[in-house]
């Protein structure tokens, strides 16, 4: 958490993470171009690093997109997800040096602006096995330029997190692209199986991973309970709760994470502010909500972050009664203070 | 606050899930088999002095 802006809040996770991540990329670069110069002696210098940053960037962009379904599968796989941005803006770097050195080679060296000489050079639009696939590719570099170039707190916090969201969800879009710039551009050309194999396999990882993530979500968003006379709704058993860990509800349309702490129970919206991130599927530390994502935090009793922070989330009331935690599914306005229900209260009751 | 977000993302999916592998396949059953190379000629005899 930070209070004010800065390029990169660096923190010993983040360095290591992105040490990794560059020492991957340039040993996988050194790696294809020394292996491919041997296997294919007359290949130009220029056309390996074409084809070493896009496959590059491709593998990236499979790795990205596979993070965000592992962590609802895994929770062991969230520490990928904490610098997941340095990864997409590693992916467009690679993605654009591959465009730029393509577009030098093929196209700046003709009559025509480079550019225009992208898109008409070869009009055969209408032909799966000639389409002129490079124009996928640069629209598709487009989307990845717009997400690379919001990849920071600053638009964020100034889009919303839910138009933020939005926008980066035309990474599909620039998948989709990129599936298809590959199809009907190096397979047409390199017929080895193995390409297929390897890009085919890859597509269907990202795709089951998603679906298998997607569908218990879905379950849960529909799950309905019955509210009592008192509008408040049995949500599950207190013991359901792991120490200083949430259950997660859906009540009204919304998500709520109900947490179990120091003997007490308190609801507060599933929502991070930060970037919508998963409270309940965080855990206490310190007294305090810790967002998975990020580590943003909020004090369980009222929703707001710990001082000088000034995050808020909405909370709700709680009961227990008979071992049973209840929810009354009304949220109240962020931050606002809600006295937390206590376990031995169900003891009360029945005595 | 999310479930929009996530009702769209499942939708996003689901259309990836049917067009992708599609125009994958397509793309792939459309290739043409290459030209046969020719042993009498390299590719640097082509260049131009």
């Amino acid at each position: 958490m930070s209070v004010q802006y800065q390029a990169v809040g660096w923190n010993r996770q983040k360095r290591i993470y992105d040490f990794v991540l560059a020492g991957s990329v340039l040993t996988y670069l050194a790696l294809f171009v020394g292996v491919g110069s041997i296997i294919h002696p007359n290949a130009t210098a220029e056309t390996l690093l074409i084809r070493g940053f896009g496959t590059a960037a491709l593998l990236l962009l499979h790795v990205i997109l596979c993070i965000g379904p592992l962590c609802r599968l895994d929770r062991r796989f969230l520490p990928l997800l904490y610098n997941r941005r340095h990864l997409g803006v590693t992916m467009f770097m690679l993605g654009l040096a591959h465009g730029t050195f393509g577009i030098v080679q093929f196209h700046a060296f003709g009559n025509l602006n480079p550019l225009v000489s992208l898109f008409v050079s070869n009009p055969r639009y209408g032909s799966l096995a000639d389409f002129p696939f490079q124009s996928l590719g640069f629209v598709a570099l487009l989307i990845l330029f717009l997400m690379a170039s919001t990849s920071h707190d600053f638009w964020l916090h100034n889009l919303s997190a839910p138009t933020w969201k939005r926008l980066h969800m035309l990474v599909y879009v620039a998948y989709a692209l990129l599936i298809t710039h590959v199809t009907l551009g190096v397979l047409q050309s390199e017929t080895s199986p193995a390409l297929v194999i390897i890009l085919g396999a890859g597509l269907a990882t990202v795709l089951s991973l998603h679906l298998a993530a997607a569908f218990p979500e879905k379950r849960l968003d529909e799950a309905r309970s019955a509210a009592g006379a008192d509008g408040f709704v049995e949500v599950c058993a207190v013991d359901q709760i792991p120490e200083n860990r949430a259950v997660v509800v859906s009540l009204s349309g919304e998500r709520v994470a109900v947490f179990r702490y120091d003997g007490n129970v308190s609801a507060i919206s599933n929502v991070c502010r930060h970037q919508n991130g998963p409270l309940g599927e965080g855990r206490i530390i310190d007294g305090c909500v810790t967002c998975p994502w990020h580590g943003y935090q909020y004090l369980p009793g009222t929703g707001a972050s710990p001082p000088p922070f000034t995050e808020k989330v909405p909370t709700y009331r709680t009961q227990v009664i008979d071992g049973k935690v209840l929810i009354h599914p009304c949220a109240h306005a962020p931050g606002t203070p809600i006295e937390p229900a206590r376990i031995d209260q169900a003891e009360r009751i029945q005595a | 606050m999310t479930q929009p977000l996530r009702r769209a993302h499942r939708r996003i999916i689901i259309v990836l899930a049917l067009v992708l592998p599609a125009a994958f396949v397509a793309g792939i059953a459309a290739r043409r088999p290459p030209a046969p190379a020719n042993p009498g000629i390299h590719w640097s005899a082509l260049e131009r002095p």
